[in-house]
């Protein structure tokens, strides 16, 4: 999916949040998003992820309007993931039932992700008795399950162990590369942001800085704050 | 402390108790069935109405919210015995629907509950979705559920909060004294209920029926406050 943003601006209790005059993910991108504490990361993948309204500025999805039937063909991943107070796999389940997906269809596709995702021995459980890094894994499972064209994710591997994160990482490089979903990523880690991002941008103070292909903003940045950042210089804002 | 007389009324009062529930005296049961029928039907209109209303104000913002919510945790806390004035005033036969003919009816005491106990249900489902109703709802946008979807989402996830705001209405209402007796009258056969009943024994001087008619609304909350935890904990 292409999204295209124009002039957006966000504006909290007259404190200018957000400030993006033009930016624009390709189709079939992997991008990472990154930037110190307080750069108005999360609040862009919010806002395109339509959970949060622009007090200024337009978005156009493969060049149209945002409709909610576009909905329907994007998700978004929370660093701190609500399941459902249900079982692993009602978790999964969900977004297809409510697509009205036939009983055999779903538990192919559910069956499917959760082998992918090494949550097989889980899926009757609670979600509620999971640990941070199973959490983690359904949420993705869960939205990945219905093979959106825009996937956003907020710093889905914080706090959890390398392990998951390694398949975490499998199944997000998996979705962008052989279903060619397109992935806008929040991170912290430039470790991750190496390993898995096709292009980065860098945030500061709620403006992209600089954008481009990971290896020359995060190797060659042409601007000095980039430099700092990327030295770990300029951890809070 | 306890003395030896009343531990003899209370022993009374229980052995009195099976024998009420096992004489199959009509008007016990009469007075039971009343009771339960009131307090269940208030609870039931109380739920359709607070349920809503309660996840309505949690997950929306609306200019005097804030004053709304006072008002609410107000009226959570009323006095029975004011409902039950203000409802006798609104029905008696000289108010402005008088000509309805409620006053002293089943149908006077089902309002009077109704009024008590809906702001308690939209109270606790309010706190329950104040807390939890946002997740749930940018939830399911983000999986692409519609607005429908959305807000039966929402009632499923808050299950648990909800039946406990349904259990906690039911015990209020059942073991309310004040206004029915107002708005009912206290009338034998017509809208005498068990907490009226044991009101009256009271003032009568009959300790041992009072709290024999008291341990059978014990065992009768009991009974259906285990159904209620029951779906509860298999929510």
């Amino acid at each position: 999916m292409n999204v295209l943003l124009r002039n957006i601006v966000k504006v909290y209790e007259q404190f200018p949040a957000l400030e993006i005059e033009e930016w624009s993910i390709k189709s079939g991108a992997l991008w990472g998003l990154i930037g110190p504490n307080g750069a108005g990361k999360s609040t862009l993948s919010k806002i395109i992820g339509r959970l949060e309204a622009a007090t200024a500025g337009e978005i156009s999805y493969d060049g149209n309007p945002y409709t909610t039937q576009l909905q329907k063909e994007m998700t978004v991943v929370f660093q701190k993931p609500y399941l459902l107070r249900t079982t692993v796999w009602e978790n999964i389940a969900y977004p297809l039932k409510i697509r009205g997906y036939g009983t055999k269809e779903i538990k192919n596709a559910v069956e499917d992700i959760l082998y992918q995702m090494e949550i097989g021995p889980i899926m009757h459980q609670k979600s509620w008795t999971l640990s941070g890094g199973e959490a983690q894994k359904v949420a993705l499972a869960r939205a990945l399950v219905f093979k959106p064209r825009l996937l956003i994710l907020d710093e889905p591997t914080a706090n959890i162990d390398p392990a998951a994160v390694a398949v975490m990482e499998k199944m997000i490089r998996r979705a962008n590369e052989e279903a060619q979903i397109t992935v806008l990523m929040v991170t912290h880690s430039l470790q991750q942001a190496k390993r898995l991002c096709k292009e980065v941008a860098f945030m500061h103070r709620g403006k992209i800085v600089e954008a481009g292909p990971t290896e020359q903003i995060l190797y060659h940045p042409s601007s000095a704050l980039t430099k700092k950042f990327v030295q770990g210089e300029l951890l809070i804002d | 402390m306890i003395g030896v007389n009343q531990v003899s009324q209370m022993w009374l009062g229980l052995k009195q108790a099976l024998n009420l529930l096992f004489s199959l005296d009509q008007e016990v049961y009469k007075i039971i069935m009343l009771s339960l029928s009131v307090s269940l039907t208030a609870t039931f209109i109380s739920s359709i109405i607070g349920a809503p209303l309660g996840i309505f104000i949690g997950i929306k913002n609306f200019p005097f919210k804030r004053i709304l919510v006072r008002l609410l945790y107000t009226m959570m806390s009323i006095p029975p015995v004011i409902a039950g004035l203000v409802v006798f005033l609104i029905i008696s036969r000289k108010g402005p629907f008088g000509y309805l003919g409620l006053v002293y009816t089943p149908a006077a005491m089902i309002i009077a509950q109704s009024c008590l106990i809906t702001p308690i249900i939209m109270g606790i489902v309010y706190n329950g979705t104040k807390e939890r109703g946002s997740l749930i709802k940018a939830l399911g946008k983000t999986l692409g559920a519609s607005s429908g979807q959305a807000m039966l989402l929402l009632i499923r996830e808050l299950r648990t909060n909800i039946l406990s705001a349904v259990v906690t209405g039911y015990g209020r209402a059942v073991s309310e004294v004040g206004a029915v007796m107002i708005v009912g009258g206290n009338i034998k056969g017509h809208t005498r209920v068990m907490t009226t009943t044991i009101a009256m024994l009271q003032s009568m001087g009959d300790y041992s029926t009072a709290i024999a008619i008291g341990i059978v609304l014990l065992g009768i909350s009991f009974l259906i406050n285990s159904i209620l935890y029951h779906f509860q904990q298999g929510a």
